[in-house]
C-alpha cells in the first residue's frame, strides 16, 4: 500500500476514529458494543446505497435517482409480498433486476445519448416518484415480511446479518475496483473519457455497468431498509441522496471522477452515521441539528478533497491552475 | 550596449527537487535569444520565474537596469514581459478576440464590453503582425491546436511587450505558420524587442537566433553567438556528452507485403481520393501544411470520424468504426495521438496503469488481474524504452514530456499491433529522446512493423521516413522517395498547385 496514494482514504478512517473518541467524550456509553453495533447497522444502509454511487462517481458521473429507486423497491416489495415470506423468492430478484434496469437506462442516457448525468438521473428520479405515487395513490402499504426483517435486523451467532451482507458486498466491490478490467476501465473513463476511448477502453459498456450497479444497490438497500423500519413509506429514500454522495466524497473520491475507492466510502458511511448519533447528544433543536449536520459534512468533504489536491500541490504544472499570461 | 534582461545565480527547488541550481542569463534588446536544453533542464522554471508565475528561491533578475521581482503574472506583464507558454492558457468557451483581450477589454461607460472596439483592436493586431487567417469571433474550442497557439501568440503580442518569450511555440504549428512566426520574431527583434526563443529544433534556432544560452540540469552551461558555434557543440552542451547522431541509419527494410492499402479513402470534405500503400517494414512519412488532411487521415484509420473508400489491413478488407476495432492485437493498428495530454495519457494515473490500459486482458485470468504478470509487462516496457520514472507507480503527469511520450509508445507497443500510426511523435520533446524515438522507429520497421509517420518538422520526415506522402487540400499531391525526399521537394508539393513527378 502506497501511503501517498491512499492518503485520502486513510484520512477518512482517521477522521472516523477522532469522531468516535469525540463522541465518547460528549456521550459516555457511545463506545459500548451495543451502540457501536447499531451505528454499524445504520451505516450499512448508507454504505450499500453508496456502493453503486461510488462506482458511478469514480466513472465521472453521479446518480441522483437513488432515492426513488430505493423507495420504489421498498414500496413494491411490501405491496407484492403482502407480508408473506414465500413470494420474496421471486420478488427480490425481480426488484433487484428492475433496479438494475433503471440504472441501465440512466447509463445509456448518459453514455449513449450524451445527457448530462445530473439531468438524466434527476429526471429518472422524478419519473419514478411520480410513477409510484400514481400506482399506490399515496396509500400506506402492509408491513414488511419477516424474512426481510431478519436480513435487516436479525443476527447470526450474535452478529448482525446485514453487516455480514455489507462485508460481502464490500469484498465484491473491492475486487471489482482493484482486480478486474472493469475496475481499471472505470478509473480510466472517470479520469478522461477521451483518453479511455483512444486507448480502446469499452467506455459505453463501462459507464452503463456502473449505473446499473447503482440501480441494483439502491433497490437492495430499499428492501433491506423496509426490513429495518418494518414498513415502506413514501419519502424513505430521500435522505440517501445526500448521504450516498457525501459518503463517497468523505471517503476520498474526487466528485469529478477518476479517483476514490469503496474502502474509503465505508469510512464515509460510518462517519456520517456517527455524526447523526453525536449531534442529538448536543441537545440541539432538530432545525439547528440539520444546520450543524450540513456544515460538518461540508467541512469534512472539503477537507477530504483538499487531501487529494495537496497530492499535486508540489508540482507547479499540475497544481492549482496557473494563469501564466493573464 | 547594456543588457535588457540579466539573471544571476537564480535558484529554485520544489520540495526536495532542484529545478534550477544556478541559472545565469543575459540578453539584449533587439535580439532573438535562444534558450536551449533538454526537457527537465530548467528552461520552463526559468521562464515561469520571468513570467511572474513562480518565485525564485535565490539569485537576482534585472530588467532594464533595475531589480525585477514580479509578484504575479500580471506584474510581469505590466513590466513588459509576455510569455507564450506551451501549456495553453486560453479559455475554450470564449471567442478568439475575447481571449486575446481577456480582462483588458475596451469598456463603455456602463462597464460593458464595446464589441466593435474589441473587433477593431483584434483586426488591427492581426493586420500589424500579418497573422494567418483566424476569425476573431470563433469560439476557441473550435480551433485546431495550431490556431490556438496563434491566438496565444496574439494575446502575448497585444500588450506590446518589451520581452516576448516563445516556449516551443512552433511545435504545434505547420510549416507555413512556423515560417511566419520565425519572420515575426526577427521583425520584432529588429524593432527593439527582446525575443527569448525556446525550441527543440536547432534548424529554427540557427535561422533566427543571434545568441544562444544552454541550460543543463538546472544550470547555465554555455552561452554563445549563434554564428560562432556548430550544431555538434550545442548538442554536446545540452546533453553533457557527445551524441553520435540524431537520425539513425536508414536501411531499407520494406517487404512486398502490404500492411495498409487505401483506395479512394476520404473523410468528409477534408480528405478525398487517397490511394496509398503502407508496406511491412516501411516508415511512410506523411507531410502537408497544417490542416490539409493529415489529422483526418490518421484519425480515420484509427476509427475516429467516419471514412469512405476501401481499407485493406494485411490483405483483408476492414471497416474500423472506433479505436476498439483498430486495437485488435497483432493484426491491428495503434495510434500515438497528436494531443498527448488530452488523448494519449491519463495524467493523474500511474505510469503502470497508463502502459497497460489497452492490454488488461493480457494479464487477466478468470476475470481477475494478475499484478505479477502486469508488473512484468510494465518493467519490460520501462527498460526497453528507457522510461525515466522513479517507480512504475509515479503519476504520468509528473514525467517530462519526452518520458510521457515514451509511455504512450509503450502503451501502443504492448498492444502488439504491427501497424503504428505516429502523429507528430516528437513534438515538444528534447533532442536526446527524439534520437531514441527515431532509432526505435527504425528498429521496429526492421522487425516488420509498418509505420505511418506524420511530423510537423520536415527534417524528420526527410531523415527517418523511407518515402513521404505529401497531402495538399486533402488530396495526395506526391509521393517522394530517394533524392526527391527533401525538405525542398516536400514544400513544393505541399504548396504548389502542380502535381510533382
Amino acid at each position: 500500500m502506497n501511503f501517498r496514494r491512499h492518503r485520502a482514504i486513510l484520512l477518512a478512517y482517521l477522521g472516523m476514529i477522532v469522531l468516535l473518541l469525540l463522541t465518547s467524550v460528549v456521550a459516555p456509553g457511545f463506545l459500548s458494543a451495543t451502540h457501536l453495533r447499531s451505528t454499524a447497522v445504520l451505516a450499512a444502509f448508507i454504505g450499500i446505497v453508496a456502493l453503486g454511487q461510488t462506482f458511478v462517481i469514480i466513472g465521472g458521473g453521479i446518480d441522483l435517482s437513488v432515492p426513488w429507486v430505493l423507495n420504489c423497491a421498498a414500496v413494491l416489495m411490501t405491496l407484492l409480498a403482502g407480508s408473506q415470506n414465500a413470494p420474496l423468492v421471486w420478488i427480490m430478484p425481480l426488484l433487484l433486476a428492475a433496479g438494475a434496469l433503471v440504472g441501465m437506462v440512466n447509463g445509456l442516457g448518459v453514455a449513449l445519448f450524451g445527457v448530462p448525468p445530473i439531468i438524466m438521473t434527476l429526471a429518472v428520479n422524478v419519473i419514478l416518484q411520480g410513477g409510484i405515487l400514481v400506482y399506490t395513490g399515496g396509500a400506506p402499504t402492509s408491513t414488511a415480511p419477516q424474512a426481510i426483517q431478519f436480513l435487516a435486523v436479525g443476527r447470526i451467532l450474535g452478529f448482525p446479518v446485514i453487516l455480514i451482507l455489507w462485508i460481502a458486498l464490500a469484498v465484491i466491490a473491492t475486487v471489482l475496483l482493484s482486480k478486474t478490467a472493469f475496475g481499471r476501465h472505470l478509473y480510466a473513463v472517470g479520469t478522461s473519457a477521451t483518453v479511455a476511448e483512444f486507448s480502446g477502453v469499452p467506455t459505453l459498456r463501462t459507464t452503463v455497468l456502473a449505473y446499473t450497479l447503482s440501480g441494483f444497490t439502491a433497490a437492495l438497500a430499499g428492501m433491506l431498509l423496509t426490513g429495518y423500519t418494518a414498513q415502506a413509506y413514501l419519502g424513505m429514500g430521500d435522505p440517501y441522496l445526500f448521504t450516498s454522495i457525501a459518503a463517497v466524497a468523505i471517503g476520498g473520491a474526487s466528485i469529478l471522477g477518476g479517483s476514490g475507492h469503496y474502502i474509503g466510502t465505508i469510512a464515509g458511511a460510518l462517519v456520517l452515521t456517527i455524526l447523526t448519533g453525536l449531534l442529538p447528544a448536543l441537545n440541539l433543536s432538530s432545525g439547528a441539528l440539520l444546520i450543524v449536520y450540513g456544515v460538518v459534512i461540508l467541512i469534512t468533504v472539503s477537507l477530504a478533497s483538499e487531501a487529494i489536491s495537496s497530492l499535486f500541490a508540489f508540482l507547479p504544472r499540475f497544481g492549482r491552475r496557473q494563469s501564466p499570461s493573464a | 550596449m547594456t543588457d535588457l534582461l540579466t539573471a544571476a545565480a537564480v535558484t529554485k527547488s520544489y520540495g526536495g527537487i532542484t529545478a534550477l541550481s544556478r541559472a545565469d542569463f543575459s540578453a539584449r534588446a533587439g535580439e532573438v535569444h535562444a534558450l536551449l536544453g533538454e526537457n527537465g533542464a530548467g528552461k520552463s522554471t526559468f521562464i515561469q520565474i520571468l513570467a511572474g508565475a513562480v518565485r525564485p528561491d535565490g539569485g537576482q533578475v534585472h530588467l532594464a537596469g533595475s531589480l525585477y521581482r514580479p509578484r504575479n503574472p500580471q506584474a510581469a506583464q505590466d513590466a513588459g514581459i509576455s510569455p507564450v507558454f506551451q501549456e495553453l492558457s486560453l479559455i475554450p468557451d470564449l471567442t478568439v478576440e475575447q481571449n486575446i483581450w481577456f480582462r483588458r477589454e475596451p469598456l463603455s461607460v456602463a462597464r460593458t464590453v464595446r464589441a466593435r472596439a474589441l473587433r477593431e483592436a483584434t483586426e488591427a493586431l492581426f493586420a500589424r503582425h500579418q497573422f494567418p487567417t483566424i476569425r476573431p469571433d470563433q469560439e476557441l474550442r473550435r480551433l485546431t491546436l495550431a490556431d490556438r497557439q496563434l491566438v496565444e501568440i496574439a494575446k502575448a503580442l497585444s500588450s506590446d511587450p518589451k520581452v516576448l518569450i516563445l516556449d516551443e511555440a512552433t511545435s504545434a504549428l505547420g510549416p507555413r505558420e512556423t515560417d511566419w512566426l520565425l519572420g515575426l520574431s526577427q521583425g520584432l527583434a529588429r524593432a527593439g524587442t527582446l525575443v527569448i526563443y525556446i525550441s527543440h529544433r536547432l534548424g529554427e534556432v540557427r535561422q533566427i537566433a543571434d545568441r544562444i544560452t544552454v541550460f543543463r540540469n538546472g544550470a547555465t552551461v554555455a552561452a554563445y553567438d549563434t554564428k560562432a558555434v556548430d550544431d555538434e557543440t550545442i548538442i554536446a552542451d545540452m546533453l553533457g556528452r557527445r551524441m553520435d547522431r540524431l537520425y539513425p541509419e536508414r536501411k531499407p527494410t520494406a517487404t512486398e507485403r502490404v500492411a495498409v492499402r487505401l483506395r479512394g479513402f476520404g473523410v468528409g470534405h477534408r480528405l478525398d481520393g487517397i490511394d496509398l500503400d503502407l508496406r511491412e517494414g516501411e516508415v511512410l512519412g506523411v507531410a502537408g501544411m497544417q490542416g490539409h488532411g493529415q489529422r483526418e487521415l490518421f484519425q480515420a484509420l484509427f476509427g475516429i470520424g467516419g471514412a469512405r473508400g476501401s481499407v485493406e489491413i494485411w490483405g483483408k478488407t476492414k471497416t474500423i468504426r472506433g479505436p476498439r476495432q483498430a486495437l485488435t492485437g497483432r493484426d491491428g493498428l495503434a495510434l500515438v495521438p497528436e494531443d498527448r495530454r488530452n488523448h494519449g495519457l491519463l495524467l493523474s494515473r500511474s505510469v503502470r496503469e497508463n502502459l497497460t490500459l489497452s492490454v488488461i486482458s493480457r494479464f487477466t485470468r478468470f476475470g481477475i488481474t494478475d499484478p505479477k504478470r502486469e508488473g512484468k509487462l510494465v518493467d519490460e516496457m520501462i527498460s526497453a524504452l528507457k522510461i525515466k520514472a522513479g517507480t512504475p507507480e509515479q503519476l504520468a503527469g509528473t514525467l517530462s514530456g519526452g518520458n510521457q511520450q515514451k509511455v504512450i509508445f509503450g502503451k501502443m507497443l504492448l498492444t502488439e499491433a504491427r501497424i503504428l500510426l505516429l502523429y507528430d511523435p516528437t513534438r515538444g520533446i528534447d533532442v536526446g529522446t527524439k534520437g531514441e524515438i527515431f532509432q526505435l522507429m527504425r528498429d521496429l520497421a526492421a522487425k516488420g512493423y509498418a509505420i505511418l509517420f506524420y511530423s510537423s518538422d520536415l527534417a524528420e520526415l526527410v531523415h527517418v521516413a523511407d518515402r513521404v506522402a505529401v497531402l495538399r487540400n486533402g488530396r495526395l499531391a506526391a509521393i517522394l522517395e530517394g533524392d526527391d525526399n527533401s525538405e525542398r521537394q516536400i514544400l513544393r508539393a505541399a504548396m504548389i498547385e502542380t502535381r510533382a513527378a
